[in-house]
């Protein structure tokens, strides 16, 4: 069987990334947000992002909380900008299309924890293995 | 007839190129590159766990090991957060002392970051001037410090030892000698036309993609983001510092900054030089219990320590947030994605000044 010299199983590795003090208070702060298990957010964020991108989180998020998503209250109450652009967690397509139903409920009469929260719950299916 | 290939290029962990192991897995449409992805772990020496439980004055050395090219900023910025902690007042003459041992070393971390570029783009001669002209630099940082590196230069309360007066007075004219080669060595690079077609419209990087990717220093600053940890240092004020940016946000742009500063690192020594107050050296002060973000600015941007100490002064937590953690990842996730030559993958990557040993840390 052939065995590539550098092509190694870098699932401990990116989890000790995720573990040091400071990613380990944002995955449990986007766990609490999108009400999602820990570990389960951790497999996500393995699965799904390179090292680098672990390693940079934090101050991705940093300046997500500065700057994403400005003017809308509901873009910010979902993480619009946040989830896709900064922390790259979600692809946009996905993101655009809860975003646009949760609008659809709002402008709808829905009230906007109602609606928010429906949103939540579609990104946590869309953030599903 | 022309056929266009998908492939996936990984460059490293061994690049005649890069100056320490990192792999990025390059996906390449034809020459385009469309996507890359980077692996690290080849030098991870877990500094951070090592820190963890032992008494500042052991951590300050391991401080200054995280990274050999930028040491003395890992040293101040490990310090001044310990001083910050425990209320320790710095002599006016120690502060002065501190920002021109941090200019030099900014100094030899932009001379070898431009010299790792002008090898990647094949000018070397150029380079070796570069290279040359650091071992000078390094000279007057050894005169001033004791060591090339890890000079252990600032301490709680002031720095180990003062200037020689000997040094004092021989600095002035080698800053002048370094300066009039600086002159031609940037000139050589702002008029080479070949350098140009290497670098000119190659690896750009948004000022609105710097910014998500919070990108730092240099790199930041040649996106047109006037973002420097210096602004707020109260030496740095004294001095008059101000940050320089360039718009262009591109290979030149970064590598010319990186010149533009060698001239402003050298004009703050000067002054450094000329107000050099009098008096000690070494105030001295205890190191306290606290927690604190303390962030100084590396010859590569912002660094940044989070520590936790106990009333001993032992660590009890610590993160070091390295500035190139952020620039490595703007520069493979965005400055090198639409690449019209798999060759621009490395003088892009390597124009960005990656440090992987500050990245794995």
């Amino acid at each position: 069987m052939t065995t590539y010299l550098y092509e190694q199983d870098l699932v401990p590795q990116k989890y000790r990334i995720l573990v040091a003090m400071r990613h380990d208070r944002l995955v449990q702060q986007i766990s609490l947000e999108l009400d999602i298990p820990v570990q389960e957010l951790r497999r996500y964020l393995i699965g799904h992002l390179d090292m680098i991108q672990l390693e940079n989180l934090p101050a991705r998020a940093e300046m997500a909380e500065d700057h994403a998503d400005k003017g809308d209250a509901v873009a910010r109450a979902l993480g619009r900008e946040k989830y896709t652009v900064y922390l790259r967690i979600l692809p946009g397509a996905a993101m655009d299309a809860i975003f646009s139903e949760v609008t659809t409920r709002v402008h709808a009469g829905a009230s906007m924890e109602d609606a928010v929260a429906y949103g939540r719950i579609q990104i946590r299916e869309a953030l599903k293995p | 007839m022309k056929r266009i290939v998908d492939v996936n290029i990984p460059l490293g962990p061994i690049h005649p190129c890069f100056k320490e192991p990192i792999r990025l897995k390059c996906e390449a449409k034809g020459e385009r590159i469309i996507g890359a992805e980077v692996e690290l772990g080849y030098m991870k020496k877990g500094i951070e766990r090592i820190m963890k439980g032992r008494p500042w004055q052991e951590v300050m050395f391991l401080a200054e090991r995280v990274c050999g090219i930028c040491s003395v900023i890992h040293n101040m910025v490990f310090i001044e957060a310990m001083e910050q902690i425990s209320d320790i007042a710095v002599p006016p003459r120690a502060a002065y002392l501190r920002v021109i041992a941090n200019e030099l070393d900014r100094m030899q971390s932009h001379l070898l970051a431009n010299f790792s570029y002008c090898y990647t783009i094949e000018h070397e001669t150029l380079a070796m001037y570069l290279l040359d002209l650091r071992e000078q630099v390094m000279d007057e940082l050894e005169l001033l410090t004791g060591a090339r590196v890890t000079c252990a230069y600032i301490i709680p309360g002031g720095v180990r030892c003062d200037i020689p007066v000997t040094e004092a007075e021989a600095l002035p004219a080698s800053l002048d000698r370094m300066e009039s080669d600086l002159c031609r060595y940037a000139g050589m690079f702002e008029c080479g036309p070949m350098i140009a077609l290497r670098s000119r419209g190659v690896g750009i990087l948004t000022l609105e993609a710097a910014e998500r990717a919070h990108v730092v220093g240099p790199t930041a600053r040649a996106s047109g983001i006037a973002v420097d940890c210096r602004q707020h240092h109260p030496t740095y004020r004294k001095l008059g510092f101000v940050p320089i940016t360039r718009p262009d946000c591109d290979n030149f742009a970064r590598v010319m900054l990186r010149f533009d500063e060698l001239f402003q690192s050298i004009g703050i020594i000067r002054k450094c030089l000329q107000e050099l107050p009098k008096g000690v050296v070494r105030g001295g002060g205890v190191c306290k219990a606290g927690e604190i973000r303390y962030s100084g600015e590396a010859p590569r941007g912002e660094l940044t320590y989070f520590i936790k100490s106990d009333e001993f002064g032992r660590i009890v937590e610590i993160q070091i947030q390295t500035p190139s953690i952020m620039n490595i990842e703007a520069c493979c996730h965005e400055m090198i994605i639409g690449s019209d030559s798999i060759a621009d993958v490395t003088a892009t990557f390597v124009s960005a000044d990656p440090c992987i040993a500050c990245t794995e840390r």
